[in-house]
């Protein structure tokens, strides 16, 4: 077989040099044999004549020799191919709709394929990532079952001794931390991992080694890992950076260690410390996500099996709520790492993957039309003598060079618009970056080769059957188009229009999730309003009377700038995430129903004036509440609709801990990322708020959150970051500010997602639909060319323009119609799949569907008409002379 | 085989190739000229024999083929099943009635 290649290849590649020598050996045989003849006394012409005869047709030896080396399959392909060219370019009004069509599709395709691929298929970049798990708790309660990622410090204790599995955890977020170097204050992206974090996942480090046991303790050495970008940017590459102490929130921490360039964390994260996980505080509630490595003398089933007992050993009564049944398991991580990406991602793809259809279809229909007027050629060749597999293996090669040429255009399309969205996408999550590999670009050229097939093989398949008889009589008389000939176009466009309708329909209820949520009303008013937070995970910000003292001066100094209206700090903002803690009620009926969650914002004075949230009854939190004096809070009308219905709020007590707050006011809801089941992306979420003076638990949430100043007033957004950086550093110059911005930007990021999937499904579904318009367009044109006989016949009679342009838009219309009666119904039978991605719009909304299928109808209608206007320049005495 | 057999006992071009082959069957087997070149290709395809330009006798630029090792070890391995064969076949016509 190898020999056999290496001749076949030598062949094509020396193709002359083997031409030239086969007739020289060729012509050397004939004349040899002619010399020998002649020395045996036949005369000189006779001899040539005989040697001639007895050797045969030179021509023929010289194929079969051909055949011998293989060699018939690349001539034939390269004439084909040679000859599709040239067809191609004899039409190139067609040749570019379609390459145009095919570049677009498959564009899109690569573009969304990378996605898809970087989000669900690409193996995580861990060791037999296949062995990776994560730990979850699957939870059933009654009318909701549910899995929760997050494990506390008992999970932790039972799991870290397990037979079968080898676990890690870290706490699942990246936290702002202050770091000195040299002299400069930066804020750096932490995340806190236990020992054995780079072991389970099986990645090895550049420099140094990881957390020991003794580190990962609580209280002790303070020591820390650097990710390679941070080594490089910050500390220059230094390569004795282990071992030397680097000021780390407000303390030394030693380096031990320095992550590869090539190591992607689950966390982003600049530098990595100890865990140290516990059974009380942080540890106290499920604030952990563990990773688990199936041992290798062991398997899933056991696996899952030990983390079911073990695991589940550790969860205290009620839990999970008064009647919940909760069992641990293990998920693969690389499933969990694609995790609330894996719907919108798969919707997206089968969205692309319809419009690839559509493309498809349209090129299909386009090819058949033209396969009609080919009809005249084929049936020529046929009766000449050209065999049909010959015929139906040139159409095919045609189709294959259109595809080929449009597929690598569309790749270069789609490689473009993934560099455009590289940078996007790392803000969306998708952590393993975007990139054509060669994955993805063999799997768009076999998808654009498919697409030949698709479109190429329908037209093939009529040709095959194709009457040469009629075929050559109808190419010369053009009778009034035929019925049977039509129907196979038409049906393809109306599944077009089916379709499109389904991905319009689609991309509209995603349009309308995206317009509630931005509806919904933000409850203050963030305009010329700006934050900047700091991170008071620091040593020096332990004591509660420190952070409030650095809260105080600074305000005052902030206040005192000129052209601020107000300031103030909260741990939370609009928009965010919030703390979520499990509260009771002392008093009233409320008494009664035991721990129940909310959200907890701790504020300074000022904070409801700054951001202009709503007063509702009672007070706002301010300068009386002081440390000593009696604890309140402010509770806003989500918290009181939820829990306190049949009581009065103002005065009720909330217990927090072991101290007992009372209500003294009800404030507007603001919009906030909820981390509770039960709302969408962004909602009114029920909220304690509590006074920075009164807190008390500043070390524990510090770890968690960094606390945001915000500042009103008429100065530009410069002057007022310059006027909080000012007084910060005043107060203490080794506090840097991080993520300083508008506050309205946080809506923008807490939608983004919403946003993304609207405005790429609307797109896809703006092609699909100019698609299926391109395509309507073209079936009614081409009837009309061919009916324009049959037309100029009936206005001969006397039919009215009207009647005759009807006539001629009618196919298309009705086509639309089916297809979009077709495609309501698909779509309502599909449209539940998208049920997790909307809010406020049902799946089955009518008003979307009712929109969707008018929009689409109309623009066929008019794609029906457009080309049927022609009839209106039909000059009935013209068009029956020239036939 | 006999393309092979022919081309084992010294390189020859294509005309030789077929002199040969008349010569030492005794001018008892005659090869179709014209089909004679594409069973070389083949076999050149395949390996078996491999093929340079030269000089012939009288003076011409010619192709001479000659035998690659693995057309030694092709021409060996039919040999020895031709003659199995052929010998099966004399076994079974020499037969007499009374050795059944």
């Amino acid at each position: 077989m190898l020999a056999q290649l290496r001749s076949l290849w030598s062949g094509i590649r020396r193709r002359d040099r083997m031409e030239d020598g086969m007739d020289e050996e060729l012509r050397f045989h004939v004349e040899q044999y002619e010399a020998d003849l002649v020395r045996s006394g036949v005369a000189p012409a006779e001899a040539k004549r005989l040697s001639r005869m007895r050797f045969g047709s030179l021509e023929v030896a010289k194929e079969q020799c051909r055949e011998a080396r293989w060699l018939r399959w690349p001539d034939e392909l390269q004439r084909n191919v040679r000859f599709a060219v040239r067809v191609l370019r004899k039409s190139p009004g067609f040749t570019a709709v379609t390459m145009i069509t095919l570049a677009l599709c498959i564009g899109a395709n690569t573009a969304v394929y990378s996605v898809v691929d970087a989000v669900l298929f690409r193996p995580i970049p861990y060791a037999e990532p296949e062995r990776l798990a994560q730990v979850v708790t699957r939870v059933h309660a009654p009318g909701m079952d549910g899995i929760n990622d997050d494990q506390d410090g008992a999970a932790w204790e039972a799991l870290k001794h397990a037979r079968s599995l080898e676990v890690a955890a870290e706490l699942g977020l990246s936290v702002g931390v202050n770091l000195v170097a040299g002299r400069i204050p930066l804020c750096v992206q932490q995340t806190r991992i236990t020992s054995g974090y780079f072991r389970v996942l099986g990645v090895p480090l550049q420099l140094g080694r990881e957390f020991s046991e003794e580190e990962d303790r609580p209280g002790g050495p303070a020591a820390a890992i650097l990710s390679h970008d941070l080594w490089m940017r910050v500390f220059a590459g230094d390569p004795a950076i282990v071992g030397k102490a680097i000021l780390l929130k407000g303390e030394p921490h030693v380096v031990i260690g320095v992550a590869r360039a090539t190591f992607r964390p689950m966390t982003p994260a600049d530098l990595w410390t100890p865990l140290r996980p516990s059974t009380t505080g942080e540890g106290g509630g499920e604030n952990y996500i563990m990773t688990a490595r199936v041992r290798a003398a062991f398997d899933w089933p056991q696996a899952r099996s030990e983390a079911g007992s073990r695991g589940s050993a550790s969860f205290h009564s009620g839990q999970f709520g008064p009647n919940a049944v909760a069992r641990m398991d293990l998920l693969p991580l690389q499933e969990v790492r694609a995790g609330f990406l894996r719907t919108p991602m798969l919707v997206l793809w089968a969205a692309v993957g319809i419009v690839l259809l559509i493309g498809c279809v349209n090129i299909a229909s386009l090819m058949l039309a033209r396969g009609a007027s080919r009809a005249r050629e084929i049936g020529t060749r046929v009766a000449l003598g050209g065999g049909r597999g010959a015929v139906v293996r040139q159409l095919l090669t045609e189709s294959a060079v259109l595809s080929l040429a449009g597929g690598l255009a569309g790749i270069a399309l789609g490689y473009a618009a993934i560099r455009g969205m590289t940078a996007v996408a790392e803000g969306y999550g998708i952590w393993q970056g975007l990139r054509l590999d060669l994955r993805v670009l063999a799997v768009m050229l076999a998808a654009s080769l498919a697409t030949s097939v698709v479109f190429g093989l329908v037209p093939a398949w009529r040709v095959s059957r194709v009457d040469v008889r009629a075929a050559l009589l109808e190419g010369g008389s053009r009778a009034v188009a035929g019925r049977r000939s039509s129907w196979l176009g038409r049906t393809l466009v109306a599944s077009e229009v089916a379709l499109g309708l389904m991905l319009l329909i689609g991309a509209g209820l995603l349009v309308r999730t995206l317009l509630y949520l931005r509806s919904m009303p933000p409850g203050f008013d963030g305009r010329g309003v700006i934050a900047a937070s700091v991170s008071l995970q620091d040593a020096r910000y332990r004591d509660a009377g420190r952070v409030n003292r650095l809260y105080t001066q600074t305000l005052e100094r902030i206040r005192s700038t000129p052209g601020v209206e107000s300031a103030s700090v909260g741990l939370h903002l609009p928009y965010e995430r919030w703390l979520n803690i499990g509260v009771q009620f002392k008093d009233g009926p409320a008494a009664k129903t035991g721990w129940v969650n909310t959200t907890l914002n701790y504020v300074h004075p000022g904070y409801f004036k700054t951001l202009r949230i709503g007063l509702r009854a009672g007070r706002f939190l301010d300068e009386r509440d002081t440390a000593t004096s009696q604890p309140v809070c402010v509770v806003n009308e989500a918290f009181v609709r939820k829990y306190l219905r049949d009581q009065p709020a103002i005065g009720s007590h909330i217990l927090m801990g072991n101290a007992a707050a009372e209500i003294v006011g009800v404030v507007g809801d603001v919009q906030q990322r909820p981390g509770l089941e039960g709302f969408g992306p962004i909602g009114a979420v029920y909220a304690a708020y509590v006074p920075a003076t009164q807190f008390s638990g500043f070390e524990l949430v510090h770890r968690w959150f960094s606390p945001s100043w915000i500042v009103r007033g008429s100065l530009p957004r410069r002057e007022l970051v310059k006027a909080v950086q000012n007084a910060i550093r005043s107060v203490d110059h080794l506090l840097p500010l991080s993520r300083v911005r508008a506050i309205d930007e946080e809506r923008d990021k807490a939608l983004r997602m919403q946003r993304l999937s609207a405005a790429l499904l609307a797109t896809l579904a703006g092609l699909a639909m100019l698609l299926a318009a391109v395509g309507v367009y073209g079936v009614v044109s081409n009837s009309v060319v061919q009916r324009t006989r049959e037309l100029g016949i009936r206005m001969a009679f006397g039919a009215s323009v009207r009647q005759a342009l009807l006539s001629a838009a009618r196919p298309g219309v009705v086509m639309a119609g089916a297809g979009v009666l077709v495609g309501l119904g698909l779509a309502a039978a599909l449209s539940p799949v998208l049920g997790t991605l909307l809010y406020g719009v049902k799946p089955g909304d009518p008003w979307t569907f009712a929109a969707a299928g008018l929009g689409l109808l109309f623009i066929a209608v008019l794609a029906s008409v457009i080309p049927a206007m022609r009839v209106l320049r039909l000059d009935p005495a013209r068009a029956l002379r020239d036939e | 085989m006999l393309i092979l057999k022919a081309v084992s006992l010294g390189p020859l071009h294509g005309y030789g190739v077929l002199l040969r082959i008349q010569q030492i069957s005794g001018n008892l087997l005659e090869i179709e000229q014209g089909s004679l070149y594409p069973a070389l290709y083949r076999l050149e395809h395949q390996g078996l024999i491999g093929s340079e330009w030269g000089v012939s006798e009288n003076n011409r630029k010619a192709k001479f083929y000659r035998l690659t090792p693995a057309g030694t070890k092709r021409l060996r391995v039919e040999t020895e099943q031709w003659d199995l064969l052929s010998l099966a076949v004399r076994n079974v016509l020499g037969t007499v009635p009374e050795e059944v």
